[in-house]
């Protein structure tokens, strides 16, 4: 019956419907991306250096969407996930490990998400005691009660609000020559802060929780091979929206920030790239921005760190068992919540601090998941001919030995300044 | 590892103990380290029958009978060589260590999926064979290489810790690799034993599999199973596996299915594939399943099964119970029973009425009740809910334009469309 399907060659409605119906993953992974972390490092940026790291962007987000259409592949032509994979090929210790250390890092991003919910509600005059407490049980609620497809559509629609920052870029009136020139010349400097913040730009948007989850994502939409191209342009639809949202917040914050010598010290200050757009309700829009995105992340890390530990000891997972069939499942879930909200709320905490050990364990694990997904990508057995060709091979190494370079010196610094401070 | 003693009839050993251990030669000299356990998979309790040894970053083997005992080390009998591996796969081989370690594998007993931490075997009489797997917690522990630390903290503290004394240990009997063929000797073993499972239970284990791994267990049931499992699965999944079997088998497998089941598996295929299956099927099936396919399925039309008791006035309560007997089989829940005259439905018999009935002469035109409801075949769900909540049906007859009985929607079929929606 299969042969039959292929020759069939759908026509350009059909092709339409078939890429919606697979859409998705690939996106909202994308969404997720753009985290409190994320808006915080980029408005830093731009803020601090101008169009000059603006750069960088196009190369990491080439990077990124090697890596990610790797994990969507591999999620497509073996129907696992990428915990499952890891365990059935290398076995207890080196899942145990991936494990420790993806907790500990999806930790760090949610106690991350949580300051990114007391921040933007802070605008709001609501103190941290009272809208981390309520948030956390709220995204707990959502997520074990509340129906999967409906919560991924309303974040989906709220993370539409990143349109304001190319709104306000355009309002801003930068010199577009200068942009489009800022966009494609690598500048280079030697000085520590510069070389942080762009390691702080590459780890922050390619982080290892994203191939775990886009992988799970793409195995639970149940995705054929014969619909592996619909998932590229997904996956390479949701990388260039990153990049769009990230040049245009760098890009923002440099045409109005940057200009005016501000440097961000809190949350307001980092609202004022929207007033071209918002004026004087520039901090109120940035606050729903920030807050959407925390509050994604926040729900999207705890359940996917749950998912990849169940599923690769063998316990049983999945929101459709009920508490007492699947303990470690909810328990996991539940403790990273609270936890993280936890976290946040202890007087005189070192946020940027949490931030920095997050960022130094993505940095660490990094590495290790992309050279286990090469392997596992490389595997004749497991992926037959949609293994890597030998040039996407090349490119996808050459990502691996920059981003390991590159994060080696970002766990090297990060533990010096760590130890400094 | 405690030292075989001559007087020891067996002993019990673990994959994790054996796995990387010297390979020595009856000298002592050595060989290589042990790489894998390659086992006969016809058997209840399959045997090993060669090693896979590495050494020299080459990967050999050397059959089971060479050994000559296991003590810390493996210790060949003198003069055993290292051989080279066929390069063909031989039929009805099990890699212990690359197939069933770390892979998920089906539960009989407890009905569900589980991934094999370690594997328990026992050695007696020369001869090593695959007696458990180890699903627990204290086998992960065991994997990581610590467990004595770990059982010694645990027993400091608390001694009678669920952990310490229960092994979470299945017999091999009980489980169902599913990536590793079974062996033909076992393929009848292996359908027995996924026919045991509940229904919605194999559903559930189906559901839970990757994509491959969902393909190659389906194909393993029987028709008879394959149906049940279907009628308890999503219509996308059922779909995806109708498409994964060879088109006879597939047709086979819809005829067996409730027809509003297999109407609603068919609707989601591509045209050609449905009219080819439909062909496939046997007449009077097909043309049932047919007529259903013609309404939208979340109507009463698309929900309804024409399979129902239909029975003229004069017929007797003797003649319904034998009725319901005779088709007992086919019908899916039955309660209610419809007296139909000329085409016109004129009224129903619940069980209840038959049994309480003083005599079973008696005609049902005497007992026969008003039917409270029927819907039209293009009501939507909701009507079909509120009409069977409102007068306590366990199924609701539907009826067409010029009120003649088409079908009825059972109780569980509105349940799961309702919870579905929710």
């Amino acid at each position: 019956m299969p042969p039959e399907k292929r020759q069939v060659r759908p026509g350009r409605w059909r092709q339409v419907a078939l890429f919606l119906a697979v859409m998705g993953p690939g996106l909202i992974t994308a969404s997720v991306d753009n985290d409190a972390g994320g808006i915080t490092t980029y408005s830093l940026a731009g803020a601090q250096f101008g169009t000059k790291l603006l750069w960088t962007l196009g190369p990491v987000t080439v990077a990124l969407i090697v890596v990610q259409e790797m994990s969507a592949r591999m999620g497509v032509v073996t129907g696992k996930g990428l915990g499952d994979l890891i365990r059935e090929n290398f076995g207890v210790r080196t899942t145990f490990w991936i494990s420790v250390a993806l907790v500990v890092a999806n930790l760090a991003n949610t106690i991350a998400e949580f300051a990114g919910v007391a921040a933007s509600l802070q605008i709001f005059h609501v103190p941290p005691w009272i809208s981390v407490p309520l948030v956390a049980l709220g995204v707990w609620l959502l997520v074990l009660k509340g129906s999967n497809r409906v919560v991924e559509k309303v974040f989906l629609v709220a993370s539409l609000l990143y349109v304001a920052y190319p709104i306000s870029l355009v309002l801003a009136k930068p010199d577009w020559g200068e942009v489009a020139l800022a966009a494609v010349t690598p500048t280079f400097q030697t000085d520590g802060a510069y070389v942080a913040m762009l390691i702080g730009l590459v780890g922050t948007t390619i982080a290892p929780w994203m191939q775990f989850y886009q992988q799970a994502a793409v195995v639970e939409k149940r995705i054929d091979v014969d619909e592996l191209r619909y998932t590229r342009i997904d996956v390479v639809m949701g990388c260039i929206v990153t990049y769009v949202v990230a040049f245009s917040i760098v890009m923002a914050c440099a045409a109005t920030l940057h200009r005016q010598g501000i440097s961000i010290q809190t949350a307001d200050q980092a609202a004022l790239a929207l007033a071209p757009l918002a004026g004087r309700y520039a901090s109120w829009l940035f606050a729903f921005g920030l807050f959407n995105a925390s509050l994604f992340a926040a729900a999207i890390l705890p359940l996917s760190t749950a998912y990849f530990v169940t599923e690769s000891a063998g316990w049983e997972s999945g929101l459709d068992k009920k508490w007492g069939e699947a303990k470690q499942f909810y328990w996991l879930f539940t403790g990273i919540v609270v936890v993280g909200a936890a976290v946040v709320l202890l007087p005189r905490l070192p946020l940027i601090r949490i931030m920095l050990v997050s960022q130094i364990v993505n940095g660490m694990l990094l590495p290790f998941v992309l050279i286990y997904m090469l392997r596992l990508a490389n595997d004749e057995k497991l992926m037959g001919v949609h293994r890597n060709g030998r040039w996407f091979n090349a490119v996808a190494w050459t990502t691996a030995v920059v981003m390991i370079t590159l994060t080696a010196y970002l766990v090297a610094t990060g533990v010096r300044d760590l130890v400094t401070t | 590892m405690q030292p075989l003693q001559p007087s020891e009839k067996f002993r019990f050993l673990y994959f994790t103990d054996l796995i990387g251990m010297k390979v020595v030669s009856s000298e002592g000299a050595p060989m290589g380290r042990l790489a894998d356990l390659v086992a006969v998979s016809g058997e209840p309790y399959p045997p090993v029958e060669s090693l896979v040894v590495r050494s020299a970053g080459k990967l050999w083997q050397v059959p089971w009978s060479s050994v000559e005992s296991v003590n810390g080390s493996v210790r060949l009998t003198p003069g055993t060589a290292l051989e080279p591996i066929p390069s063909a796969p031989v039929p009805d081989r099990l890699h212990l260590g690359q197939e069933i370690l770390d892979r998920q594998i089906v539960d009989i007993e407890g009905a569900k999926l589980v991934r094999v931490n370690d594997l328990h075997f026992l050695e007696t009489k020369g001869q090593l064979r695959v007696a458990h797997v180890d699903v627990g917690l204290r086998g992960l522990v065991r994997r990581m290489g610590w467990q004595r630390p770990v059982d010694g903290v645990v027993s400091m503290f608390r001694p009678a810790a669920r952990y310490l004394n229960d092994e979470a240990l299945l017999s091999w009997k009980l489980v169902q690799p599913i990536e590793s063929a079974p062996g033909r000797v076992r393929v009848e073993a292996t359908k027995k034993a996924l026919a045991s499972l509940h229904p919605a239970d194999l559903a559930e284990i189906i559901e839970d599999l990757d994509r491959h791994q969902r393909e190659v267990l389906f194909q393993r049931l029987d028709v008879g199973t394959a149906a049940d499992a279907l009628e308890e699965t999503s219509t996308e999944l059922a779909t995806e596996l109708l498409e994964a079997v060879p088109p006879e088998k597939a047709a086979d497998i819809l005829e067996e299915m409730a027809p509003d089941e297999a109407a609603d598996a068919l609707s989601e295929l591509p045209g050609p594939t449905r009219e080819s299956l439909l062909r496939a099927m046997e007449r009077p099936e097909a043309a049932e399943v047919a007529e259903l396919l013609e309404y939208h399925p979340r109507s009463a039309g698309g929900l309804m099964t024409p399979d129902l008791v239909e029975l003229p006035p004069e017929a007797t309560v003797a003649d319904a119970f034998a009725e319901v007997r005779r088709r007992a089989e086919e019908l899916p829940l039955v309660y209610e029973l419809f007296i139909v005259e000329g085409g016109q439905l004129k009224g129903m018999v619940t069980l209840k009425d038959l049994v309480l009935a003083v005599d079973t002469s008696l005609t049902l035109t005497s007992i026969l009740r008003e039917v409270p409801a029927t819907v039209r075949d293009d009501a939507s769900v909701s009507d079909v809910a509120r009409a069977a909540s409102k007068y306590n049906l366990l199924s609701v007859p539907v009826v067409d334009e010029f009120g003649s009985l088409k079908g009825m929607v059972t109780v569980d079929d509105i349940l799961a469309e309702v919870i579905g929606a929710a």
